[in-house]
């Protein structure tokens, strides 16, 4: 994905065009587009790069499915976090089989990596209703319009669940922000 | 704290206040310690968080993605500009 919003929706209309016309390349053009977008989410969502894996792979298998009623018209973004929300969300009812801990997913030093562990890990015991808005719209950047969206609210039930998260999260990090600093 | 100022803190953290009103819960925070407390504790929270990169998503995970969609069936192929796929573009 480039850093420019006009040049992504550009790109976005041309694969979905591409898509619709039975062009095999453009599942790869889309992929990506949004492919890290959409891992990143999912990870942060389920925890574990394998399953944000699988989820991924299956967000995208989704778009194949459906490609004949894809339309270009802005809403795509939106519909794909929202595929892969419903995937996390289903994968999240499922027991666990095996629970892999300790597992390296973030580079950098090693204060920044353990600084990121303890955000995920107070991320995780948010409720989801706070959790879902900070990784939207303070993790990943996707505007509070996209985010209320993709979780089928209001804009100001987003910004209401986005600040009482954000503080719920102060107060779950604690004395870790000064100790990380 | 009122509720005023409670939300004010909030759309400050978020950088969402105007440079104006900015300036005056700051001008405002320095006679209220609870108040300077909230803004600052919030607002490190805030930039804590948009300042996290995130997980790594490098070559192994967008090639071993895309071989999960391959063996479900999908049908992804390489546009002529992009005839490497083993070459994945990291972000600059």
């Amino acid at each position: 994905m480039s850093s420019n919003p006009r040049e992504d929706s550009l790109a976005e209309k041309r694969w979905l065009n591409a898509l619709a016309k039975g062009d095999s390349s453009a599942m790869n053009g889309l992929y990506q587009l949004y492919g890290e977008k959409i891992f990143r989410y999912t990870y942060r969502m389920l925890g574990n790069r394998a399953d944000a894996e699988d989820a991924t792979a299956e967000t995208f298998l989704r778009v194949l499915k459906r490609a004949n009623d894809l339309r270009a018209d802005g809403a795509f973004k939106t519909w794909l976090f929202r595929i892969a929300r419903n995937l996390c969300i289903d994968k999240m009812r499922q027991p666990k089989l095996l629970e892999i801990s300790g597992e390296r997913s973030y580079s950098g030093t090693e204060e920044r990596a353990a600084l990121r562990v303890t955000v995920q890990n107070a991320l995780n015991e948010l409720p989801m209703d706070y959790r879902e808005p900070l990784i939207l719209c303070d993790l990943e950047d996707i505007s509070a319009k996209e985010a209320a969206d993709t979780l089928g609210i209001s804009v100001p039930a987003l910004k209401s669940r986005l600040y009482r998260g954000r503080r719920a999260l102060r107060e779950k990090l604690g004395g870790s922000m000064e100790k990380l600093k | 704290m009122s509720d005023l100022y409670r939300k004010l803190v909030d759309l400050y953290a978020g950088n969402e206040l105007s440079e104006e009103l900015a300036n005056e819960l700051v001008t405002a925070a320095g006679q209220d310690e609870s108040l300077a407390t909230d803004m600052a504790t919030l607002k490190q929270t805030v930039d804590l968080l948009r300042s996290d990169e995130g997980p790594e998503f490098n070559e192994s995970d967008y090639l071993r993605i895309i071989f999960r969609m391959q063996t479900a069936g999908a049908d992804i192929s390489f546009a002529e500009e992009d005839r490497h796929p083993g070459q994945y573009h990291l972000p600059m």
